[in-house]
């Protein structure tokens, strides 16, 4: 699953080759670029579909990012792993996308006293998120702020810092962690929402 | 001892606090249970999104397959445009030119035939008044297929914005007809001395003009009387048409039977069952005919360009003959200027005393007999076309099973592609009339949509078939041998029920409209989803 995600995590000698395509893509390679973005493609793909509204929307930001992503390749720095660069503009390009369509409604920054700070009871939890499927996950994802769901897939999907995710969403770094956090509670009572439903049609089938 | 909060928990298993907090935490949750359950349970949470989101639940649209087009290079596209204009000038050359070669041979300058059927425009000036309705809705079909097809390439608004200015160009293309007069009505009469100034257009059983149109008539009528006098063109659509007045423009006419008795000052054009030129009217152009018979004792100033079945020439003709057809008859009072050239299964007969410029040049051709040898060609034609269309079926099967299974799927929706199949087919017929009535500019196009069509129209009754076979013996288990047995019983019966005379026409038009429906509604399926699950 990483290595689709990062599909340069593989072993040092493939690790090689990647980056050996990428020198030569950088150096204007047409051949190197299609096999980069034969590689990187889906993965990208992927991560608009999780964090645009819509498929028609995702595809669109996917060809963008391409594009960006070609332009600016004299601009990566290969110390840097390829796939985390990648993630950086595509995240920057949706979420430019998404904030110009005024889509964050949660705009407001830094209420941490909003944040229960209780310990919630653990086996509730266990209990709401156990046996759901991925489909159910994603359609409670689906049902998020712009803004949380982008946190929660630039953190488990794309595996950006916390620093990157910082810089891409414009919070304080410190903030990442209480993003992430409600992010977190809003998906638990959409599940629990989700879950009274879901009992019901069970019944009814 | 306190117990640490939830953040705390997370920001711990996400090693993002600092390592004396973290050390803290660590030796706390060996004796707190409660924290080292919360622990686990977010650990639980971030797997279960982590899966969530990485799982590959749709797969990559076929438009993200490859590349964005633009990256392109620029060479292949002139060599693509290249390509499509040899080809076009090829088929320029060898296809239509020699056949203009023909005409003008057969003494039909370029400007006879071409201007009366280009260049006045006055069937495109007629059509855009009557068919709006199958106009607009051929240009929105045409428009969602273009974006169907341009949005795989393209973006969403490049997409659109191609085909929206595509549009409103194929929309100012046309010269709007002026707002004509329109009149409806059981019996439509224009007495003398009333004066029309205006196109005029009329629908109705019966239309009697008798005075005068200052404009063109349209008219749609199973009897057209016409003894006044129409300025522009006269286009109709009747049963019988009489042509008593003047006409100073062209007469055109799709009718069964058309009598001319009065004076037009250009062209006539009849397709028609019978064509009378009675010997007072006189033709101030040339005529084109088809017709069962025409009997021409009129006088026309130009050429004649027929395909009749039997012709009377008892008249003069001005200009040029060019007549293919059963036979041809030219009387004694007749009178040829120009060169004569008949093709058919027999000599002309002349009567002595016909004036003519010269002998007509006569080309006889076989008559096509129907033999048991050919009844034989035709039962293995039907053989091999039955072949065709189940191995035609079979690979499509095979190869692309996503498709056969969503178009099938669309074809068990009778209506909905029956109207999609409709809608594409009329729009395809006006693409091509259109293309052909603007020549020079559609004909490229005209070629390249039939290109495009032909396939569609060819599986259309494979899917029919396949789906009447379903029906027939029941819903085949998901074995492909399965399914082709029920595509073959489906063909064979669409095969029978076609030969049935006349019914066997409906049956194939039905199965045309219908299957290409079914295909179109495929293609749009596949294109959104390319992987959506299909259930079997």
């Amino acid at each position: 699953m990483d290595a689709r995600r990062h599909p340069e995590g593989m072993s040092p000698a493939e690790q090689a080759v990647a980056q050996e395509r990428i020198a030569l893509a950088k150096a204007g390679n047409a051949e190197a670029w299609g096999e980069l973005y034969r590689q990187y493609a889906p993965a990208i793909f992927r991560f608009c579909r999780r964090t645009m509204p819509t498929r028609e929307d995702a595809e669109d930001a996917t060809m963008d990012i391409f594009v960006k992503v070609r332009q600016k390749l004299s601009q990566y720095d290969a110390s840097r792993p390829f796939s985390a660069w990648l993630y950086t503009v595509a995240a920057n390009h949706c979420w430019d996308l998404l904030r110009r369509r005024k889509l964050r409604q949660d705009l407001e920054t830094g209420e941490v006293e909003n944040m229960p700070l209780e310990h919630p009871d653990p086996g509730q939890l266990e209990q709401l998120i156990e046996r759901r499927t991925g489909q159910e996950m994603r359609r409670a994802l689906d049902k998020l702020p712009a803004r949380s769901r982008m946190a929660l897939v630039l953190r488990y999907y794309a595996e950006m810092s916390y620093d990157d995710i910082a810089t891409t969403l414009g919070v304080r770094r410190t903030f990442v962690g209480v993003v992430l956090l409600r992010a977190r509670h809003q998906l638990r009572e959409i599940l629990e929402g989700q879950g009274g439903a879901k009992l019901a049609a069970g019944g009814a089938a | 001892m306190n117990h640490f909060d939830e953040m705390a928990c997370l920001l711990y298993l996400e090693g993002q606090l600092d390592p004396a907090r973290s050390r803290e935490l660590a030796a706390h949750i060996a004796e707190c249970a409660p924290c080292r359950d919360l622990l686990h349970a977010l650990q639980h949470e971030t797997i279960l999104l982590s899966s969530a989101l990485t799982e590959d639940n749709e797969s990559m649209p076929a438009r993200l397959a490859t590349e964005h087009v633009r990256s392109l290079p620029s060479w292949v596209w002139t060599l693509a445009f290249g390509a499509f204009a040899a080809g076009a000038y090829w088929f320029w050359t060898d296809g239509i030119g020699p056949w203009f070669d023909q005409l003008s041979n057969a003494g039909f300058g370029g400007t006879d035939v071409f201007s009366m059927i280009v260049f006045t425009g006055a069937f495109w000036e007629g059509w855009s008044d009557m068919i709006d309705a199958i106009q607009i809705g051929a240009l929105i079909l045409v428009a969602v297929v273009a974006i169907a097809w341009i949005r795989r390439r393209l973006r969403r608004s490049v997409a659109i914005a191609v085909v929206v200015s595509a549009l409103l160009f194929a929309l100012a293309l046309p010269p709007q007809a002026g707002a004509a007069e329109v009149r409806r009505g059981r019996s439509i009469q224009i007495p003398a001395g009333e004066v029309v100034h205006n196109d005029l257009v009329v629908t109705g059983p019966s239309v009697r003009i008798d005075g005068t149109v200052e404009g063109d008539v349209i008219a749609f009528t199973r009897n057209l009387t016409l003894t006044g006098h129409v300025t522009g063109d006269v286009i109709a659509f009747a049963g019988e048409t009489v042509i008593d007045g003047t006409v100073d423009g062209n007469v055109r006419v799709f009718t069964r039977s058309v009598i001319l008795q009065g004076t037009v000052a250009k062209n006539v054009t009849a397709f028609a069952n019978s064509v009378d030129l009675v010997s007072k009217a006189s033709v101030g152009g040339g005529m084109i005919v088809f017709a069962a018979e025409a009997d021409l004792d009129g006088k026309m100033q130009r050429d004649l360009l027929g395909m009749v079945g039997r012709t009377d020439l008892e008249g003069l003709i001005g200009g040029q003959v060019w007549l293919r057809g059963g036979s041809l008859t030219v009387a004694s009072s007749a009178e040829i200027r120009g060169p004569a050239k008949f093709e058919g299964p027999q000599q002309p007969v002349v009567e002595a005393g016909a004036k003519l410029a010269s002998p007509i040049q006569t080309e006889v051709t076989q008559e096509i007999r129907r033999t048991r040898r050919t009844e034989a060609r035709s039962v293995i034609r039907a053989i091999f076309g039955y072949a065709g269309a189940l191995v035609v079926g079979i690979l499509l099967l095979v190869i692309f099973p996503g498709f056969f299974r969503a178009t099938l799927r669309e074809t068990g929706s009778i209506g909905l592609p029956i109207g999609i199949g409709a809608l594409a087919l009329i729009s395809g017929v006006f693409l091509l009339v259109l293309g052909i009535l603007l020549l020079i500019v559609g004909i490229g196009a005209g070629v390249a949509g039939v290109m495009a069509y032909a396939p569609i129209l060819y599986v259309a009754q494979v899917f029919v078939g396949t789906w009447l076979g379903n029906k027939v013996m029941g819903q085949p288990p998901a074995v492909t041998s399965a399914v082709v047995g029920r595509m073959a019983v489906g063909l064979l019966i669409l095969r029978v029920a076609g030969l049935i005379p006349f019914l066997g026409v409906l049956v194939w038009l039905a199965v045309l409209l219908w299957g290409t429906g079914a295909v179109l509604l495929g293609f749009y399926r596949m294109s959104r989803a390319e992987s959506a699950p299909l259930p079997a």
